[in-house]
């Protein structure tokens, strides 16, 4: 079943004296439950692409359909997680995490059994009453998971969302990933531009081209799970990936201004 | 701060038993200039009989109704202007130019508009407390992380709810700058209204003093405003911007 689908999204950025064209007819098509890393050169346009996905950007061509419907605005059943959490630090990490709920207007009682849940599932319980300033940022983006999770989407759409990482936290977090992705059968739409971070994430890898950017070609990986990064049986993939990369790259090096 | 505590008591002791010698000497008149102890009788005689604590009182109660409608008033002016850029064209550069009148000039039109009376002082508390709190209010909401506000719509805050639960705690610690300021210049506008056309309050007080050429007494309030002045900056201010710096990590 199609869950989500992009048509020949177009996304252009009026500047002064000059257009920039981010999205050159974008196409992508997720099953429910898919998988889905959209891997490409940084400044390609992907984020603008997930941003538009969450409704919070509207594409000058080309629409978004969910479940068959095409979507006008934010919705609940879609998700964004950000690159750097976007966590209120006006509130603790339980009521970062009930927030939705609240706005939703799920009593109080409800909502701190809710968000007991998924702080338990992302081992946060000991950190419910600290601020987030006071959290790594590892634990920073366990919360900003919880936060997206609680509000129950179909679809969870992941900005970069451990670009800021360190290596070990990252490794850690890729396969508490696949495990709360096989827990949860959420669609997942993940962005990255790393490689490695994408092959053993996706069940599907959408390649994006550089700017004016298209899905350059898209990669079914199926493999089992929970994968590891040092997996060597992934390097394939990832030698795959590269190969349509690189050359991308290079355009991105010319075109500098 | 608990390190200074001992200069602070040295400077001012020096700074009294340096007042008392001058005074002594009879270089000036007593009665124009008069010691530290004939300042401190007066005090206490007017903190006896009540007069001063009644004059607090009047004078702050005129102050906390003016300031709690000049921060809401603000508060809803600064969110309009940075949330609505023609409201910010328009009446934003309006704000910037009444902010620069200092309070005081408002007196004459408080006093033809509202009369001699608490409403005219409270006039002048809003006016010249408001556009601080609109200013400060505007500068938080603009540089409010958009990643915060995307966030929040996306899990479903609308309208009000995005006002309260977002743009206002993120822009919280400017607006305590803002209510600071506000604070402080509607301080010296109620002191000087109520200098100028009160019955009852701290500033009629120091008028009473002028008219009896009584300048102890004038000097006791004059230390009674700068003590009130202190003391809410010290107690509620600072202790307010403590625990949102310290709940945000900024400090």
């Amino acid at each position: 079943m199609t869950k989500f689908e992009a048509k020949n999204i177009v996304k252009n950025f009026r500047h002064e004296d000059y257009t920039l064209r981010a999205l050159d007819g974008i196409n992508l098509k997720v099953e429910a439950g898919d998988f889905v890393c959209l891997v490409g050169p940084s400044g390609c346009g992907k984020s603008t692409f997930l941003r538009i996905a969450a409704g919070l950007d509207t594409p000058d061509e080309g629409e978004i359909k969910f479940d068959g419907k095409t979507i006008t605005g934010t919705g609940p059943e879609r998700i964004l997680v950000f690159q750097e959490g976007a966590l209120f630090p006006w509130l603790k990490v339980s009521d970062n995490v009930e927030f939705g709920l609240k706005m939703a207007g799920v009593p109080k009682d409800d909502r701190s059994q809710i968000s007991k849940r998924f702080l338990d599932m992302m081992q946060l319980t000991k950190f419910a009453n600290a601020y987030t300033h006071q959290l790594s940022t590892g634990m920073k983006q366990r919360v900003a998971i919880a936060r997206a999770l609680v509000m129950d989407p179909d679809v969870l759409l992941m900005d970069e969302p451990f670009a800021a990482l360190d290596a070990l936290t990252r490794d850690l977090l890729l396969v508490e990933m696949q495990l709360i992705w096989e827990k949860t059968k959420k669609t997942i739409i993940f962005v990255t531009h790393n490689v490695s971070e994408a092959v053993v994430l996706g069940n599907k890898i959408a390649i994006f081209s550089n700017r004016p950017s298209r899905i350059k070609k898209e990669l079914i990986i199926d493999y089992r799970r929970p994968r590891l990064v040092e997996d060597e049986n992934l390097m394939k993939y990832q030698k795959q990936i590269l190969a349509e990369l690189r050359p991308e790259v290079k355009k991105l090096d010319g075109n500098k201004k | 701060m608990r390190k200074s505590i001992g200069k602070k008591i040295v400077f001012y002791v020096i700074l009294v038993v340096v007042w008392q010698i001058v005074a002594f000497t009879n270089i000036w008149p007593n009665n124009i200039f008069p010691s530290p102890i004939e300042v401190g009788e007066d005090l206490a005689y007017s903190a006896a009989d009540g007069s001063l604590f009644y004059g607090i009182a009047i004078s702050m109660s005129r102050l906390i109704v003016g300031l709690a409608i000049a921060i809401s008033g603000g508060i809803v002016l600064g969110i309009f202007m940075a949330r609505v850029e023609v409201v910010n064209q328009t009446i934003g550069s309006l704000v910037l130019g009444l902010q620069s009148i200092p309070s005081i000039a408002w007196v004459p039109l408080a006093i033809l508009w509202f009369g001699l009376n608490d409403g005219g002082i409270i006039f002048v508390i809003v006016i010249g407390a408001i556009f601080a709190v609109t200013i400060n209010t505007y500068t938080g909401v603009k540089n409010i992380d958009p990643n915060y506000i995307a966030a929040a719509r996306n899990m479903g805050a609308k309208g009000s709810q995005l006002i309260i639960h977002v743009l206002i705690p993120a822009a919280f610690p400017y607006m305590i700058s803002g209510f600071r300021q506000g604070w402080a210049f509607a301080w010296r506008g109620l002191i000087g209204a109520e200098l100028l056309f009160s019955f009852l309050g701290l500033g009629f007080l120091l008028n009473v003093g002028r008219q009896l050429t009584d300048v102890s007494q004038v000097i006791a309030i004059m230390i009674v405003i700068m003590g009130i002045g202190i003391l809410v900056d010290g107690f509620v201010y600072k202790r307010l911007e403590n625990k949102v710096m310290s709940k945000w990590g900024l400090r």
